[in-house]
């Protein structure tokens, strides 16, 4: 299984991200709505895709990317584009492929 | 010099659902190909019918520029941001989604399929105000010549949706060859054969096949069929 942390600060949206991770027979979701969450969540688990959903800025992405250097450095980070189920199968897939590229 | 990859018709995925019949010229879905993850800011390229009275129901988006063109037929639109519109043959949809909507996509007809276009860029900018625009496409400006109908700059005669993309499409008799300068540094254009043939720089394209071009300055194209219809998107090849 692999294990997703998928952060995203638009509540609807996450609802939606979660409920398609959920249904994947090959994921295991975990979802984080604020960056103190995600941060607490990124100390105390083990993943190896982070998604960055809507909401989340570049800045914050500059951080997560930062502190999982230091807690996570075989997770890969990936940006999750379109909201929905379009690109989330490529984009998880295209992540594992080619993990660790910090 | 320049650099070429053309994505074959028969090569794209491809996915049939009693609702859907959806060619897939990217990875999208449950189509995954590593090789086909895009063609620069180009993200999706889908040739997608639906049946009669179907459609996509209520769903999200965001940080994506969603470009729907309908070849036959008509989408009813509706979104979470105040826009329930029809959207025909003829027209094209986009969808700034940005920080995030909700749109169905229904096929008005309760007897005929309708076939369109749906083409995501990646956006400039994250978490913007979603936008939702509706413009037509006059076939007296499309025939036998490029209409230009997503340019940066906003004089109302196109619409924007990031500053260094330029989309157009055009319908042209057999004839000869038309230059396409591309208009920006650092941009590929990737051209798309709606209906009919062309030759692209020497290589012959059928329907629903797709050229990307890119370190190149400009592409030359030439009808080999009366009706042929040509969609030209030039992104930034950088994300």
């Amino acid at each position: 299984m692999i294990q997703i942390l998928a952060v995203g600060y638009n509540a609807p949206i996450m609802e939606v991200v979660n409920r398609l991770i959920r249904n994947h027979g090959n994921w295991n979701g975990t979802i984080a709505q604020t960056k103190q969450e995600a941060l607490a969540r990124l100390s105390a688990g083990t993943y190896d895709v982070v998604l960055l959903c809507a909401g989340v800025t570049n800045e914050d992405e500059a951080d997560f990317r930062q502190f999982m250097e230091a807690v996570l450095p075989d997770a890969k980070l990936v940006r999750h584009f379109g909201g929905g189920s379009g690109l989330l199968e490529s984009e998880i897939r295209n992540a594992v492929d080619n993990k660790r590229t910090f | 010099m320049a650099q070429y990859i053309l994505h074959k018709a028969e090569s794209r995925g491809h996915d049939h659902l009693e609702w859907l019949d959806s060619r897939k010229t990217f990875s999208f879905g449950d189509y995954y190909n590593p090789k086909r993850m895009g063609f620069g800011a180009l993200r999706v390229l889908n040739d997608d019918v639906l049946a009669a009275g179907k459609g996509f129901g209520a769903h999200p988006h965001d940080n994506m520029e969603i470009i729907s063109i309908p070849l036959e037929g008509s989408l009813q639109h509706e979104d979470n941001v105040g826009n329930k519109e029809m959207v025909t043959a003829g027209q094209v949809q986009v969808m700034s989604t940005g920080s995030g909507l909700f749109h169905s996509e229904y096929n008005y007809s309760p007897s005929l399929p309708a076939r369109f276009l749906q083409i995501w860029v990646y956006p400039e900018a994250l978490n913007t105000d979603p936008q939702y625009t509706r413009m037509e496409l006059p076939s007296a400006l499309r025939k036998d010549q490029l209409y230009e109908f997503i340019r940066p700059g906003n004089d109302g005669s196109a619409t924007t949706i990031r500053k260094d993309t330029w989309f157009s499409i055009g319908t042209f008799g057999k004839g000869p060859s038309i230059p396409y300068p591309i208009h920006q540094n650092g941009n590929g254009v990737y051209a798309f054969v709606i209906n009919g043939s062309f030759e692209i720089d020497g290589r012959e394209l059928h329907a629903r096949d797709g050229l990307g071009v890119w370190e190149a300055e400009a592409i030359t194209f030439r009808s080999l069929s009366d009706g042929a219809e040509l969609l030209l998107m030039e992104v930034p090849m950088n994300i």
